[in-house]
């Protein structure tokens, strides 16, 4: 079974509006291929050069699994599954209107707060079946190649896995929100991508801004993984530290935020 | 709908403004239910302005609407379950198919409307190609699915603006029955165009805008005239001028053109050509088409400007 027949087979009745949305997802090939390709592909690329290295030279290489090297692909998973959240996240926020079909949606009478919380559970039906497979296979990947080095916990595999879906979730939310707004994939994911993944972390390591750094979500997200993995999956120096509530308060804060303003514009704009 | 109201979509007073331009002005519309209205207009005079405050995909800068009876925006959901559209150029995902395009709309309607998707794709001649998906489709192709789409909500009424555009004359040909069975049907279809030619085919009554406001609106018998003249070919026009001298009968193109006052008139011609022994081969009533209606009156409103 594929991952995309896997997202649409999920075993309970979702609601119309999101089966249509999951739908138009996972119909798009591109879409399909890139976030298999920045999931389940790397971590399936990953552990293959991980177990061969192992098996070439012992000696240098340790095994592939074990708490270290699921912190690395934890790290891994995190920052790919959040570049796919923000496409799949972008997509589902301005497909509709980019292929001027939300007018269309709009005339059927249904409301547009509707047509808009439709795709949050649709996009993330389809961000998860991707991300979970990913995590499943590091998961089973740090357990099964432990060898000589400890396992990782079920507590912390546990921890780990809530720590990806939020992560990605989080990027998925600000995707969808941010593309609501503007009304353009192509804009949404040409911001959010260099933010995510080159100015975020820069501004996270600039001491000078102090404690105004504890409102970036990066930093946020640091200091909610598993203390287990100390700095392996880290993106920051995670400085400032905040507890796990700040650190929930301020992404909670954000994703609202940026979604309601979707919201807001998706139920104003001119269809 | 309430069955009082013989109207399906009422407009007071209805304007609509984008900074200091009036793209709608003033406008009171009465669509009689169960006809075939033409929303006739040039480019640029507001039509499809009109059709996207009536669906409520812009909003209203002043005035009042009702549609089925449901004031806007107020009763929307209860007015648009019932109401089927296509606005300007129908648009789909094109990396899905026509059937799955449907389906998309079916699941923001009402549940009934997944089981009227075959129906649709047969009624618009789309079944076969339903499968593949629409960026191989043609533009003709493209707007039959859009009728397909708009007849998810088994609609009461149904707006197609500019719904010719794209189609071959055996597409239009086939667009105008299907529209005179969806009025044979008891439902209303509202026809936003420009060619003046293929509403007055179609429609039953219309209006004629212009420079965002209605300057004419009745039934096409109303607006065109009763004939005021009839054409008269006989076996020779040159006698039947002489005969028919008193009738101010004058050459035209095909015979001879006579002002008549009524039916009875037509008769008498007819009679008193036949007794003077000449083959009568066409005795027609001139009535002024809509086109030429129609650019009467917007030429004269060219002129008061």
């Amino acid at each position: 079974m594929t991952v995309t027949a896997l997202a649409s087979s999920v075993p309970f009745r979702r609601p119309r509006l999101i089966r249509a949305e999951v739908l138009k997802l996972r119909k798009r090939r591109g879409l399909v291929l890139t976030a298999g390709l920045l999931t389940v592909g790397a971590m399936l690329v990953t552990y293959t050069i991980l177990v061969s290295i192992h098996a070439a030279n012992p000696a240098h290489h340790g095994p592939a699994g074990g708490i270290q090297n699921l912190g690395h692909t934890i790290w891994l998973i995190g920052t790919l599954g959040s570049v796919v959240g923000i496409l799949i996240g972008a997509t589902a926020g301005a497909g509709d209107l980019g292929a001027g079909v939300f007018r269309e949606l709009v005339v059927t009478g249904r409301s547009r707060a509707a047509l808009f919380a439709a795709r949050i559970p649709g996009g993330l039906t389809v961000l998860f079946a991707f991300v979970g497979i990913a995590y499943a296979l590091t998961a089973s990947g740090s357990v099964a190649f432990a060898g000589s080095l400890p396992a990782p916990s079920v507590k912390l595999l546990v921890e780990s896995g809530l720590w990806v879906l939020l992560t990605t979730g989080f990027w998925f939310a600000i995707g969808l929100g941010i593309s609501s707004i503007v009304g353009s994939r192509t804009t949404t994911i040409a911001t959010l991508l260099p933010f995510q993944l080159a100015i975020s972390p820069i501004l996270a390591n600039i001491k000078i801004l102090g404690s105004g750094r504890a409102a970036l979500p990066v930093i946020a997200t640091d200091n909610l993984l598993p203390n287990a993995f100390g700095d392996t999956a880290r993106t920051t120096s995670v400085n400032p530290t905040l507890s796990a509530a700040v650190a929930l308060l301020v992404l909670a804060g954000w994703a609202c935020a940026i979604l309601a303003a979707g919201l807001w514009r998706t139920r104003t704009r001119d269809a | 709908m309430n069955a009082n109201n013989p109207y399906v979509v009422e407009t007071n007073a209805l304007t609509k403004r984008f900074g200091a331009r009036v793209a709608v002005d003033n406008v009171d519309l009465r669509i009689p239910a169960g006809s075939a209205f033409g929303y006739l207009g040039p480019n640029g005079a507001g039509k499809t302005t009109l059709i996207r405050m009536l669906l409520g995909l812009t909003s209203i800068s002043s005035g009042s609407v009702q549609i089925l009876g449901q004031p806007m925006p107020s009763g929307r959901a209860e007015a648009l379950a019932r109401v089927g559209a296509i606005v300007e150029e129908p648009r789909f995902h094109r990396h899905l198919t026509g059937r799955e395009n449907l389906h998309i709309v079916a699941a923001a309607r009402e549940r009934e409307a997944h089981a009227r998707v075959d129906g649709a794709l047969d009624r618009v001649g789309l079944a076969k190609r339903a499968d593949e998906r629409v960026k191989a489709y043609s533009l003709g192709m493209r707007q039959r699915l859009g009728v397909a789409r708009a007849l998810l909500a088994d609609p009461e009424l149904l707006i197609l603006d500019e719904p010719m555009n794209g189609l071959d004359p055996a597409g239009m040909e086939e667009l105008r029955l299907m529209i005179r069975r969806l009025v044979g049907e008891g439902r209303t279809v509202v026809l936003s165009s420009h060619l003046l030619d293929e509403v007055e085919k179609t429609a039953d009554a219309i209006a004629i805008v212009d420079q965002g406001h209605i300057v004419v609106q009745g039934s096409i018998d109303e607006l065109t005239g009763r004939a005021a003249t009839v054409i008269v070919a006989t076996s020779d026009d040159l006698r039947a001028q002489a005969l028919l001298t008193g009738h101010g009968a004058e050459p035209a193109e095909g015979g001879l053109r006579i002002p008549i006052a009524d039916d009875n008139a037509t008769a008498a011609i007819n009679r008193l050509l036949v007794e003077a022994g000449l083959d009568v081969y066409r005795l027609e009533p001139e009535r002024a088409t809509l086109e030429r209606r129609f650019l009467e009156i917007t030429s004269r409103l060219g002129e008061a400007a």
